[in-house]
Protein backbone atom coordinates (compact mmCIF):
# COMPACT_ATOMS: atom_id res chain seq x y z
CA UNK A 1 0.00 0.00 0.00
CA UNK A 2 2.91 1.99 1.18
CA UNK A 3 4.39 1.53 -1.94
CA UNK A 4 1.82 2.04 -4.26
CA UNK A 5 1.15 5.41 -2.52
CA UNK A 6 4.72 5.90 -3.72
CA UNK A 7 4.28 5.36 -7.13
CA UNK A 8 1.12 7.83 -7.21
CA UNK A 9 2.95 10.60 -5.56
CA UNK A 10 5.94 9.89 -8.14
CA UNK A 11 3.18 10.25 -11.26
CA UNK A 12 1.62 13.20 -9.85
CA UNK A 13 4.90 15.09 -9.21
CA UNK A 14 5.77 13.84 -12.83
CA UNK A 15 2.54 15.30 -14.10
CA UNK A 16 2.63 18.36 -11.72
CA UNK A 17 3.71 20.76 -14.53
CA UNK A 18 1.37 19.39 -17.39
CA UNK A 19 -1.13 19.52 -14.79
CA UNK A 20 -0.49 23.19 -13.81
CA UNK A 21 0.35 24.38 -17.66
CA UNK A 22 -3.44 23.09 -17.90
CA UNK A 23 -4.58 25.05 -14.89
CA UNK A 24 -2.74 28.26 -15.78
CA UNK A 25 -4.06 27.53 -19.87
CA UNK A 26 -7.62 27.43 -18.78
CA UNK A 27 -7.03 30.98 -16.16
CA UNK A 28 -5.41 32.85 -19.59
CA UNK A 29 -8.59 31.02 -21.77
CA UNK A 30 -11.33 31.79 -19.88
CA UNK A 31 -10.34 35.83 -18.94
CA UNK A 32 -10.89 35.70 -22.65
CA UNK A 33 -13.99 36.24 -24.08
CA UNK A 34 -15.29 33.16 -25.58
CA UNK A 35 -16.88 35.03 -28.80
CA UNK A 36 -14.84 38.05 -29.27
CA UNK A 37 -17.75 40.49 -30.99
CA UNK A 38 -20.21 39.72 -28.36
CA UNK A 39 -18.35 41.25 -25.48
CA UNK A 40 -21.70 42.33 -23.86
CA UNK A 41 -20.90 43.83 -20.65
CA UNK A 42 -17.74 41.61 -21.04
CA UNK A 43 -18.13 39.66 -17.78
CA UNK A 44 -15.45 37.54 -17.87
CA UNK A 45 -13.07 39.45 -15.38
CA UNK A 46 -14.90 41.41 -12.37
CA UNK A 47 -11.43 41.75 -11.15
CA UNK A 48 -11.87 44.32 -8.17
CA UNK A 49 -9.12 46.36 -6.65
CA UNK A 50 -9.96 47.14 -2.69
CA UNK A 51 -13.72 46.60 -3.48
CA UNK A 52 -13.62 49.05 -6.70
CA UNK A 53 -13.86 47.29 -10.20
CA UNK A 54 -10.52 47.28 -11.67
CA UNK A 55 -12.40 48.68 -14.93
CA UNK A 56 -13.05 51.67 -12.90
CA UNK A 57 -9.80 52.23 -11.72
CA UNK A 58 -7.71 51.84 -14.80
CA UNK A 59 -9.96 54.64 -16.09
CA UNK A 60 -9.61 56.87 -13.44
CA UNK A 61 -5.57 56.43 -13.90
CA UNK A 62 -6.84 57.26 -17.75
CA UNK A 63 -8.15 60.32 -16.75
CA UNK A 64 -5.36 61.36 -14.43
CA UNK A 65 -2.75 60.45 -17.46
CA UNK A 66 -4.78 61.92 -20.13
CA UNK A 67 -5.51 64.68 -18.06
CA UNK A 68 -1.64 65.32 -17.44
CA UNK A 69 -0.98 64.72 -20.76
CA UNK A 70 -3.40 67.76 -21.62
CA UNK A 71 -1.21 70.15 -19.17
CA UNK A 72 1.64 69.36 -21.12
CA UNK A 73 0.52 69.30 -24.51
CA UNK A 74 -1.22 73.03 -23.43
CA UNK A 75 2.07 74.55 -23.15
CA UNK A 76 4.30 72.72 -25.88
CA UNK A 77 1.84 72.98 -28.56
CA UNK A 78 2.80 76.84 -28.55
CA UNK A 79 5.98 76.59 -29.73
CA UNK A 80 5.38 73.99 -32.67
CA UNK A 81 3.30 72.50 -35.22
CA UNK A 82 1.00 69.51 -34.73
CA UNK A 83 3.32 67.70 -37.66
CA UNK A 84 6.27 67.58 -35.76
CA UNK A 85 4.86 67.34 -32.33
CA UNK A 86 3.15 64.15 -33.36
CA UNK A 87 6.84 63.18 -33.91
CA UNK A 88 7.88 64.01 -30.50
CA UNK A 89 5.29 62.75 -28.99
CA UNK A 90 5.76 59.26 -31.07
CA UNK A 91 9.65 59.29 -29.43
CA UNK A 92 7.58 59.43 -25.85
CA UNK A 93 6.13 56.27 -26.72
CA UNK A 94 9.42 54.54 -27.14
CA UNK A 95 10.54 53.74 -23.65
CA UNK A 96 6.91 52.85 -22.87
CA UNK A 97 7.34 50.42 -25.70
CA UNK A 98 10.31 48.57 -24.26
CA UNK A 99 9.18 48.29 -20.90
CA UNK A 100 6.16 46.36 -22.42
CA UNK A 101 7.96 44.42 -24.25
CA UNK A 102 9.27 42.85 -21.48
CA UNK A 103 6.01 41.79 -20.26
CA UNK A 104 5.02 37.72 -19.67
CA UNK A 105 1.21 38.90 -20.63
CA UNK A 106 2.38 39.64 -24.63
CA UNK A 107 2.00 35.63 -24.78
CA UNK A 108 -1.58 35.32 -23.63
CA UNK A 109 -4.89 35.68 -25.83
CA UNK A 110 -7.17 34.22 -28.36
CA UNK A 111 -7.50 35.07 -31.91
CA UNK A 112 -3.89 36.60 -31.53
CA UNK A 113 -3.67 37.83 -35.14
CA UNK A 114 -7.07 39.57 -35.42
CA UNK A 115 -5.92 40.88 -32.22
CA UNK A 116 -3.18 42.24 -33.16
CA UNK A 117 -5.18 43.55 -36.11
CA UNK A 118 -7.72 45.67 -34.43
CA UNK A 119 -4.94 47.21 -31.74
CA UNK A 120 -2.84 48.61 -35.02
CA UNK A 121 -6.20 49.74 -36.66
CA UNK A 122 -7.09 51.41 -33.31
CA UNK A 123 -3.92 53.32 -33.61
CA UNK A 124 -4.47 53.92 -37.18
CA UNK A 125 -7.46 55.60 -36.17
CA UNK A 126 -6.81 57.51 -33.52
CA UNK A 127 -3.38 59.02 -35.37
CA UNK A 128 -5.60 59.83 -38.48
CA UNK A 129 -8.66 61.38 -36.12
CA UNK A 130 -5.27 63.84 -34.50
CA UNK A 131 -4.77 64.81 -38.17
CA UNK A 132 -7.76 65.81 -39.13
CA UNK A 133 -8.36 67.06 -36.06
CA UNK A 134 -5.41 69.52 -36.54
CA UNK A 135 -6.36 70.24 -39.93
CA UNK A 136 -9.57 71.39 -38.92
CA UNK A 137 -7.75 74.29 -37.46
CA UNK A 138 -5.62 74.74 -40.71
CA UNK A 139 -8.96 75.09 -42.95
CA UNK A 140 -10.04 77.48 -41.09
CA UNK A 141 -12.21 75.57 -37.72
CA UNK A 142 -12.07 78.21 -34.59
CA UNK A 143 -11.08 75.67 -31.55
CA UNK A 144 -14.09 77.16 -29.69
CA UNK A 145 -16.04 74.99 -31.80
CA UNK A 146 -14.20 72.66 -32.96
CA UNK A 147 -12.89 71.37 -29.58
CA UNK A 148 -15.85 70.94 -27.51
CA UNK A 149 -17.70 69.30 -30.90
CA UNK A 150 -15.06 66.52 -30.79
CA UNK A 151 -14.84 65.98 -27.31
CA UNK A 152 -18.44 64.61 -27.92
CA UNK A 153 -16.95 61.75 -29.59
CA UNK A 154 -18.27 58.89 -27.01
CA UNK A 155 -21.22 59.18 -28.54
CA UNK A 156 -20.15 57.52 -32.11
CA UNK A 157 -18.39 54.52 -29.41
CA UNK A 158 -21.74 54.02 -27.65
CA UNK A 159 -23.75 54.11 -30.93
CA UNK A 160 -21.19 51.83 -32.90
CA UNK A 161 -20.61 49.38 -29.30
CA UNK A 162 -24.98 48.89 -29.56
CA UNK A 163 -24.60 47.45 -32.73
CA UNK A 164 -21.15 45.51 -33.26
CA UNK A 165 -20.88 44.44 -29.51
CA UNK A 166 -24.26 44.34 -28.59
CA UNK A 167 -23.40 46.41 -25.10
CA UNK A 168 -26.37 47.73 -23.08
CA UNK A 169 -26.09 50.25 -20.54
CA UNK A 170 -27.90 50.72 -17.62
CA UNK A 171 -30.33 53.44 -16.65
CA UNK A 172 -28.32 55.20 -14.40
CA UNK A 173 -25.16 54.78 -17.06
CA UNK A 174 -27.65 56.24 -19.55
CA UNK A 175 -27.70 59.15 -17.17
CA UNK A 176 -24.08 59.52 -16.72
CA UNK A 177 -23.63 59.43 -20.52
CA UNK A 178 -25.37 62.38 -21.11
CA UNK A 179 -23.95 64.28 -18.11
CA UNK A 180 -20.46 63.24 -19.77
CA UNK A 181 -21.58 64.39 -23.06
CA UNK A 182 -22.21 67.67 -21.18
CA UNK A 183 -19.21 68.01 -19.72
CA UNK A 184 -16.99 67.25 -22.66
CA UNK A 185 -18.18 69.86 -24.13
CA UNK A 186 -18.11 72.62 -21.63
CA UNK A 187 -14.62 71.35 -20.35
CA UNK A 188 -13.12 71.70 -24.02
CA UNK A 189 -14.72 75.21 -24.00
CA UNK B 1 -22.72 76.15 -47.36
CA UNK B 2 -18.77 76.91 -47.93
CA UNK B 3 -18.53 76.47 -44.46
CA UNK B 4 -19.62 73.11 -44.63
CA UNK B 5 -16.58 71.74 -47.39
CA UNK B 6 -14.09 72.70 -44.94
CA UNK B 7 -13.22 72.41 -41.24
CA UNK B 8 -16.39 70.76 -40.47
CA UNK B 9 -15.68 67.69 -42.30
CA UNK B 10 -12.48 67.27 -40.76
CA UNK B 11 -13.94 67.89 -37.18
CA UNK B 12 -16.41 65.00 -38.18
CA UNK B 13 -13.94 62.61 -39.43
CA UNK B 14 -11.70 63.08 -36.23
CA UNK B 15 -15.17 62.61 -34.04
CA UNK B 16 -15.75 59.53 -36.00
CA UNK B 17 -12.65 57.92 -35.94
CA UNK B 18 -11.85 58.61 -32.56
CA UNK B 19 -14.90 57.56 -31.64
CA UNK B 20 -14.92 54.12 -33.54
CA UNK B 21 -11.74 53.50 -31.89
CA UNK B 22 -13.25 52.85 -28.74
CA UNK B 23 -15.13 50.13 -30.13
CA UNK B 24 -11.73 48.48 -32.25
CA UNK B 25 -10.06 49.01 -28.70
CA UNK B 26 -12.52 46.39 -27.16
CA UNK B 27 -12.57 44.34 -30.21
CA UNK B 28 -8.50 44.03 -29.61
CA UNK B 29 -8.75 43.51 -25.89
CA UNK B 30 -11.32 40.72 -26.45
CA UNK B 31 -8.72 38.49 -28.31
CA UNK B 32 -5.34 39.46 -26.50
CA UNK B 33 -3.99 41.26 -23.44
CA UNK B 34 -3.81 44.83 -22.79
CA UNK B 35 0.10 44.82 -22.91
CA UNK B 36 -0.49 43.54 -26.03
CA UNK B 37 -3.06 45.82 -27.66
CA UNK B 38 -0.83 48.86 -26.23
CA UNK B 39 2.39 47.71 -28.69
CA UNK B 40 0.01 47.12 -31.62
CA UNK B 41 -1.37 50.54 -30.78
CA UNK B 42 2.06 52.22 -30.54
CA UNK B 43 3.16 50.36 -33.59
CA UNK B 44 0.54 52.01 -35.93
CA UNK B 45 1.74 55.32 -34.04
CA UNK B 46 5.51 55.03 -35.25
CA UNK B 47 4.08 53.94 -38.97
CA UNK B 48 1.81 57.67 -38.99
CA UNK B 49 5.02 59.30 -37.63
CA UNK B 50 7.56 57.73 -40.10
CA UNK B 51 5.28 58.60 -42.96
CA UNK B 52 4.69 62.25 -41.31
CA UNK B 53 8.26 63.13 -40.85
CA UNK B 54 9.10 61.54 -44.69
CA UNK B 55 6.05 63.11 -46.36
CA UNK B 56 5.57 66.98 -44.54
CA UNK B 57 7.72 69.29 -43.88
CA UNK B 58 9.02 69.58 -40.20
CA UNK B 59 9.63 72.38 -38.01
CA UNK B 60 13.05 70.61 -35.84
CA UNK B 61 14.51 73.55 -34.66
CA UNK B 62 12.39 74.05 -31.45
CA UNK B 63 13.42 75.13 -27.61
CA UNK B 64 14.79 72.21 -25.62
CA UNK B 65 11.94 72.43 -22.90
CA UNK B 66 9.04 72.56 -25.61
CA UNK B 67 10.72 69.17 -27.50
CA UNK B 68 10.90 67.53 -24.02
CA UNK B 69 7.28 68.82 -23.04
CA UNK B 70 5.84 67.37 -26.26
CA UNK B 71 7.89 64.10 -25.44
CA UNK B 72 7.19 64.19 -21.59
CA UNK B 73 3.15 64.58 -23.16
CA UNK B 74 3.68 61.20 -25.58
CA UNK B 75 4.55 58.84 -22.52
CA UNK B 76 1.44 60.38 -20.64
CA UNK B 77 -0.29 59.66 -23.39
CA UNK B 78 1.00 56.03 -23.92
CA UNK B 79 0.07 55.59 -20.14
CA UNK B 80 -3.07 56.96 -20.84
CA UNK B 81 -3.34 54.65 -23.73
CA UNK B 82 -2.16 51.49 -21.81
CA UNK B 83 -4.43 52.11 -18.73
CA UNK B 84 -7.39 52.44 -21.03
CA UNK B 85 -6.96 48.80 -22.67
CA UNK B 86 -6.56 47.25 -19.24
CA UNK B 87 -9.82 49.12 -18.50
CA UNK B 88 -11.45 47.64 -21.42
CA UNK B 89 -9.40 43.84 -20.72
CA UNK B 90 -10.60 43.79 -17.26
CA UNK B 91 -14.40 43.80 -17.99
CA UNK B 92 -15.13 47.12 -18.88
CA UNK B 93 -17.41 47.95 -21.55
CA UNK B 94 -16.42 49.96 -24.48
CA UNK B 95 -19.32 52.76 -24.26
CA UNK B 96 -18.79 53.13 -20.51
CA UNK B 97 -14.54 53.18 -20.24
CA UNK B 98 -14.93 55.57 -23.36
CA UNK B 99 -17.19 57.91 -22.13
CA UNK B 100 -15.57 58.15 -18.59
CA UNK B 101 -12.29 58.99 -19.93
CA UNK B 102 -13.40 61.61 -22.00
CA UNK B 103 -13.38 63.15 -18.81
CA UNK B 104 -9.99 64.19 -18.71
CA UNK B 105 -10.20 67.68 -19.48
CA UNK B 106 -11.55 67.57 -15.82
CA UNK B 107 -7.89 67.13 -14.55
CA UNK B 108 -6.42 69.34 -17.35
CA UNK B 109 -8.63 72.09 -16.00
CA UNK B 110 -7.39 71.94 -12.52
CA UNK B 111 -3.82 71.69 -13.60
CA UNK B 112 -4.27 74.51 -15.19
CA UNK B 113 -5.45 75.96 -11.90
CA UNK B 114 -2.97 74.72 -9.90
CA UNK B 115 0.05 75.24 -12.16
CA UNK B 116 -0.75 78.13 -14.42
CA UNK B 117 -2.88 79.99 -12.25
CA UNK B 118 -5.98 80.07 -14.80
CA UNK B 119 -8.95 81.00 -13.38
CA UNK B 120 -12.27 79.09 -13.88
CA UNK B 121 -15.24 80.25 -16.15
CA UNK B 122 -19.05 79.44 -15.60
CA UNK B 123 -19.07 76.90 -18.06
CA UNK B 124 -16.13 74.77 -16.74
CA UNK B 125 -17.69 75.16 -13.41
CA UNK B 126 -21.14 73.49 -14.57
CA UNK B 127 -18.84 70.81 -16.41
CA UNK B 128 -17.03 70.00 -13.41
CA UNK B 129 -20.14 69.14 -11.83
CA UNK B 130 -21.49 67.62 -14.56
CA UNK B 131 -18.00 65.34 -15.04
CA UNK B 132 -18.13 64.46 -11.41
CA UNK B 133 -22.35 62.86 -11.68
CA UNK B 134 -20.86 61.57 -14.71
CA UNK B 135 -18.08 59.68 -13.53
CA UNK B 136 -20.24 58.34 -10.42
CA UNK B 137 -23.02 57.17 -12.13
CA UNK B 138 -20.90 55.66 -15.23
CA UNK B 139 -19.28 53.67 -12.52
CA UNK B 140 -22.55 51.77 -11.49
CA UNK B 141 -22.40 48.81 -13.33
CA UNK B 142 -25.80 46.69 -13.55
CA UNK B 143 -26.36 43.25 -13.98
CA UNK B 144 -28.21 42.24 -16.81
CA UNK B 145 -28.46 38.27 -16.74
CA UNK B 146 -28.26 37.37 -20.19
CA UNK B 147 -24.61 39.11 -19.90
CA UNK B 148 -22.96 36.23 -17.93
CA UNK B 149 -21.73 33.52 -20.22
CA UNK B 150 -21.02 29.79 -18.99
CA UNK B 151 -17.16 30.02 -17.94
CA UNK B 152 -16.94 33.51 -17.33
CA UNK B 153 -16.26 35.02 -14.19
Amino acid sequence: MAVKRTKNHKSILKELPKRLHVVAESKYSQSFNRNPMSTAATPRTRKTIAGIPAWVLYSLLTIVFWGAWGAVSKVASAGVDSNTNQVFFTIGLLPLILIVLRSRRLAIGTQRRSGMAWAFFTGILGGMGNIAFFHAFVVGGKASIVVPATALFPVVTVLLAAMFLHERLGKLQMVGLMCALVASYLLSM
Amino acid sequence: MSWFSGWVIFAAVALVLWGASGVTQKLATNRISSELSFLWFAYAMLAISVLLALTVTMHWHVGRLIFWLSVIGGTLNGLGALTSFAALESGGKASVVISLISLFPLVTVAAAIVFMHERLTMAQVIGIAFALAAAILLSMEPDFPSDVQPGGQ
